[in-house]
């Protein structure tokens, strides 16, 4: 019997997977068609949507530099470590993803925070996290990184072993092996993970609103600028929507088009 | 199947599913009003063994914003005149009663990092949280630091609207930043301060506070645009509104340090 033959089993599947992919794309529709060409030059206009961009541009960027830093190395040592203390770390690493935002901006408050665990130290050296421009680039640094670590884990663990070997045996230190071999072979993996984390970064809302507050041009980011004109204007709240949702159509763009870009100059 | 689905869904929320021999009242109200209107909603339910009280609590221009989308609220209380104004306009409304008054404090945590004692001493705190404009909190709060420009001066004022660090969308939360010692200072207003242990209250000159007031509204379904006729739902939301301005009513608002309309 044919896959394709009419039966009762999957004119079902149809429907049901016809009904999921209506849930997720009508709301988008629903978003674009509810704003007309002056919604949107008044919404732009708006005193509210320069800085909220470029706070959450700015700040999405410094987090996905500090992911990379941070997370990289440790992707690493998780692909490459068998310890049990890996195997604890790389489940400690993946909390954040399944814990909610919220819980997150409660996490930091109690960590960082005047009255946190390290928030009398920090504050010895004068640095006081909550309502600052940092807080806001800590909450998505927390939210967002994990996405990074887990996508270099895997790729580093599916790079061929002997790559290093023989890098290694060609004269190449440890540190030159990694960043001139290991590094471009995994690059598609590292830009995919890179873009995913920077894509949540760029939507963090309840850790940052908890954790950073909000305030114009210092802590409130696109994401919070929603919330906030949502209260006072709904067609501007839409706009600003509209807008982050092309700053992440063009990130999934980006992930699926940088892996065969990256991979394509890797081999040439 | 999909349809089973929103059954199970059902089945599995049916803990909280209404008692269909009590009518459902549901009361939208601003988040100041949170502990004087759980009080009053058992009391008034004590009263109408009948009815079964619904209370939704969040910043006023939040309920507002629901209401016009659609909520379906029988009764809605707001700390601030212009959201029950609009929702009259719109003639989702009938017409406003106040109901209460309050004012505005400010509030600092227990051990005052700041070392805040008068209001002429805010331009001290480096972390002050004040709610946003759009809320009847923050809008109070505005026009009080315009008085104590003009009263105690630009440099006073500057210094304080340079410090704010964060707004917030009602007045629980602003309260909440100083609850947990985030913020040197916030304004609430006098109730909250009042309603909390964990913050010390410092008076704001009645020359340069603020008052406000609070209304009550009946709401209408989404569904029509004039108000609908009586049924045993709108009956309660009348009832229950008559309670508000009840000498029993107003007593419990004094109680959590409403001031009477």
């Amino acid at each position: 019997m044919s896959l394709h033959r009419f039966s009762p089993a999957s004119a079902l599947a149809t429907v049901l997977g016809t009904s999921l992919v209506l849930c997720l794309a009508v709301p988008f529709l629903a978003l674009a068609l509810s704003t007309s060409f002056s919604d949107l030059r008044a919404a732009f206009a708006h005193p509210m949507f320069a800085p909220a961009l470029k706070l959450s541009l700015g700040t999405s960027i410094a987090s996905l530099g500090l992911t990379a830093l941070l997370g990289t190395p440790l992707g690493w040592w998780l692909a490459t470590t068998s310890s049990r203390v890996g195997r604890i770390t790389e489940i400690a690493v993946q909390l954040p993803i399944i814990v909610p935002p919220a819980v997150v901006g409660v996490a930091l408050l109690q960590t960082f925070g005047r009255r946190g665990l390290l928030g009398g130290i920090l504050s010895d050296f004068g640095v006081h996290l909550p309502f600052s421009v940092q807080a806001v680039v800590l909450a998505q640094v927390v939210v967002s990184s994990p996405f990074f670590v887990q996508a270099a884990t895997s790729t580093f663990r599916e790079l061929d072993r002997d790559l290093t070997i023989v890098a290694r045996t060609l004269g190449a230190s440890p540190a030159e092996a990694f960043v001139r071999v290991v590094l471009p072979a995994a690059a598609p993996g590292l830009l995919t993970g890179a873009s995913l984390s920077c894509a949540r970064a760029l939507g963090e809302f309840g850790a940052t609103l908890l954790f950073a507050g909000n305030m114009p041009g210092v802590t409130q980011t696109m994401p919070i600028a929603i919330f906030t004109a949502l209260e006072s204007d709904v067609r501007l709240a839409t706009v600003f929507a509209l807008v982050l949702v092309a700053l992440g159509s063009a990130l999934l763009a980006a992930v699926r088009t940088f892996p065969r870009l990256a991979s394509s100059v890797s081999r040439s | 199947m999909i349809a089973s689905v929103f059954a199970l869904g059902a089945l599995l929320t049916s803990c909280t599913e209404p008692d269909p021999t009590r009518v459902r009242l549901t009361v939208f109200a601003a988040s100041s009003l949170t502990e004087a209107f759980e009080d009053l909603v058992q009391s008034f339910e004590a009263e109408h063994p009948t009815a079964e009280v619904l209370l939704t609590l969040a910043g006023s221009q939040v309920l507002r914003l629901q209401i016009e989308h659609g909520a379906s609220a029988d009764v809605f209380a707001s700390a601030h005149s212009t959201h029950v104004a609009k929702l009259v306009q719109s003639g989702r409304a009938g017409s406003p009663i106040k109901f209460a008054s309050n004012e505005l404090a400010l509030v600092v945590p227990r051990s005052n990092p700041a070392n805040i004692g008068s209001f002429e001493q805010l331009n001290r705190a480096r972390q002050i949280v004040i709610g946003t404009d759009n809320a009847p909190i923050g809008r109070y709060t505005r026009e009080m630091l315009h008085r104590a420009r003009a009263a105690l001066g630009d440099s006073y004022a500057d210094a304080v609207e340079r410090s704010v660090v964060s707004t917030e969308s009602n007045s629980r939360l602003v309260r909440a930043k100083v609850d947990l010692g985030e913020a040197d200072a916030a304004v609430v207003y006098r109730t909250d301060a009042l309603a909390s242990n964990a913050v010390r209250i410092i008076r704001i000159p009645d020359a340069i506070n603020t008052q406000a007031s609070y209304h009550i509204i009946r709401v209408a379904p989404a569904a029509q645009v004039t108000l609908a006729p009586p049924t045993a739902r709108s009956d309660f939301a009348s009832r229950f509104i008559d309670y508000i301005g009840s000498r029993e009513g107003q007593r419990v608002l004094a109680r959590h340090g409403f001031e009477p309309r």
